[in-house]
């Protein structure tokens, strides 16, 4: 799951890009990625690119081309003038304990 | 995006007629099923019988089946699908195959046309068990579904092939042995090498996927297709070169009940660990369909040695309209509006707030559907240990409605329009 340090110099672009995030849902679990715990991290290092680590519930996900694109879109819509990179990675493989509370009332766990 | 290849879907233009043409053949099956009631009492090798279990295995489980195989084998395989071309040729062959073979088999008129079905058949087998085999050759992490993938299309080939020689033999006798014998060889390579064997393929990997459960116990995969494997290989070398004996028959379903058993296992370790604790009526339609499974293959003793149709044609009924039927009818949408709203959203999602894909079909249909369903297997299982054709043809147009709601919901979602909220 992804923390942001208020001490983070990126850490407002960072809640703005969250705050977008929320609206990207897994279609098949009906809960958004970021209270999935899907979004490992947010770099703005980069001036022109931001770069996304994250992951699926599962490598072999069907619904994985359509849940990395909506990530792509969200945060194109909130910072049109930065490119977007996805960073998919397994490593650390996405597990349970990564739901936020949320997600987990969601899911009814 | 890092290099992780997460498995590209083959156009939908590859995949849904597939689903369409599977819901009418189902439509059609129920409607043979409530025509053809008499022949659920009579012997089994009967015309209208015959018709109806290859509509059955051939026009929906087999057509349905190859529309979630083609999607899934790029998913399993993290790869694109070797050829959707190919797809689009096993549906032409299929769709063309099965039309020639269930008019050919209701009016029993052996000959060229039932001998072109065939081949149409074994074309199309041929298309998929080539694409299968080359999308999971370039597979890139080896797995125990991909594993079941490949050797379920080989034995679909091989029962297709088999199907094709009796259908020959029909109107040119070759075989020196039984008819009848190699009739049930032909039908247990499909049920327990194709369909048993796809079945477990693809389940192992979307059951703990839909319930968000793991198993560790992944080995029981691999016991099952080796004792599935083993009990079909002997029970087809014994039966074949030394005709089918009782008692051998029995041991090899012991053998290949133990490799339903562990796949049965391992679905149940992964339910135990599921965090997703609640149930929706897909997967209750999935528990119905390999409890019933179960009740069939216990049946096993009783049509081995009590001598009576009936038990046959309870047994095959039970396989076809409710091991397979039940599945199909629970996982048609579990994947299908999800292919569906993949085309129409994949693209906008993230910009725009879209409907998910419970919205793309009427989840309250699917609940009626599951009712019936019960009520349909039940009423027919009924109407056959009875012999009566009354119960039967009750039965028959519980079924029709089942496979009315069941196709006016695929068509529901394959018609549907985009839209944004």
């Amino acid at each position: 799951m992804m923390d942001i340090a208020f001490t983070d110099p990126h850490a407002a672009k960072k809640m703005k890009a969250q705050q977008a995030l929320y609206h990207v849902i897994d279609p098949e679990l009906f809960v958004n990625v970021v209270d999935l715990g899907l979004i490992y991290d947010l770099d703005f290092e980069k001036e022109d690119t931001i770069t996304v680590t994250m992951t699926l519930s599962t490598p072999h996900c069907p619904m994985g081309e359509a849940i990395t694109t909506g990530v792509r879109n969200a945060i194109e819509t909130v910072f049109p003038e930065r490119k977007t990179d996805i960073n998919l990675t397994f490593n650390p493989p996405w597990s349970f304990e990564m739901l936020t509370e949320e997600g987990r009332a969601q899911l009814g766990v | 995006m890092a290099d992780i290849n997460i498995g590209k879907a083959p156009p939908n233009s590859a995949i849904l007629p597939f689903y369409a043409t599977g819901a009418i053949a189902f439509w059609l099956l129920c409607l043979l099923l409530l025509l053809g009631a008499d022949s659920f009492t009579a012997h089994y090798f009967n015309p209208h019988l015959l018709a109806i279990v290859h509509t059955a295995a051939l026009g929906w489980g087999t057509m349905i089946i190859f529309g979630a195989a083609h999607q899934l084998l790029p998913v399993v395989c993290e790869r694109d699908l070797f050829s959707p071309a190919m797809a689009s040729l096993c549906w032409y062959t299929l769709t063309a195959g099965v039309a020639l073979l269930v008019v050919s088999f209701w009016n029993f008129q052996p000959g060229w046309l039932m001998i072109s079905g065939g081949v149409l058949v074994v074309l199309s087998a041929g298309a998929y068990f080539i694409n299968a085999v080359f999308t999971s050759r370039i597979c890139i992490h080896y797995s125990v579904a991909r594993l079941f993938i490949v050797t379920s299309a080989a034995w679909l080939l091989f029962t297709v092939i088999v199907g094709l020689l009796l259908a020959i033999h029909l109107s040119h006798p070759f075989f020196n042995k039984n008819h009848l014998d190699i009739l049930k060889l032909h039908a247990h390579a499909g049920l327990a090498g194709w369909f048993l064997q796809l079945i477990t393929g693809i389940s192992s990997k979307l059951v703990p996927m839909f319930l968000l459960g793991k198993s560790a116990k992944e080995k029981l995969l691999y016991y099952a297709c080796i004792l599935q494997n083993a009990g079909l290989l002997l029970f087809l070398g014994d039966g074949y070169f030394w005709g089918i004996n009782g008692f051998h028959v029995l041991l090899y379903a012991v053998i290949a009940a133990a490799g339903i058993v562990c796949w049965l296992l391992y679905l149940y370790d992964t339910f135990r660990h599921r965090i997703r604790k609640k149930t929706d009526v897909q997967m209750k339609h999935t528990f119905v369909s390999f409890l019933l499974l179960v009740i069939a293959v216990l049946f096993i003793p009783l049509l081995l040695f009590a001598g009576n149709y009936q038990w046959t044609i309870l047994y095959g009924t039970l396989l076809f309209m409710g091991w397979i039927t039940g599945i199909i009818l629970g996982k048609t949408f579990k994947t299908l509006p999800f292919i569906v709203w993949n085309g129409h959203y994949k693209t906008l999602s993230g910009k725009v707030k879209v409907p998910l894909p419970k919205h793309l079909y009427n989840e309250g249909w699917v609940s009626w559907q599951f009712r019936l369903f019960i009520a349909a297997i039940l009423l027919l299982a009924a109407g056959i240990i009875a012999g009566e054709a009354v119960i039967i043809r009750i039965a028959g147009i519980a079924w029709l409605s089942v496979a009315s709601l069941y196709l006016l919901n695929v068509m529901k979602t394959l018609l549907h329009k985009t839209k944004t909220l």
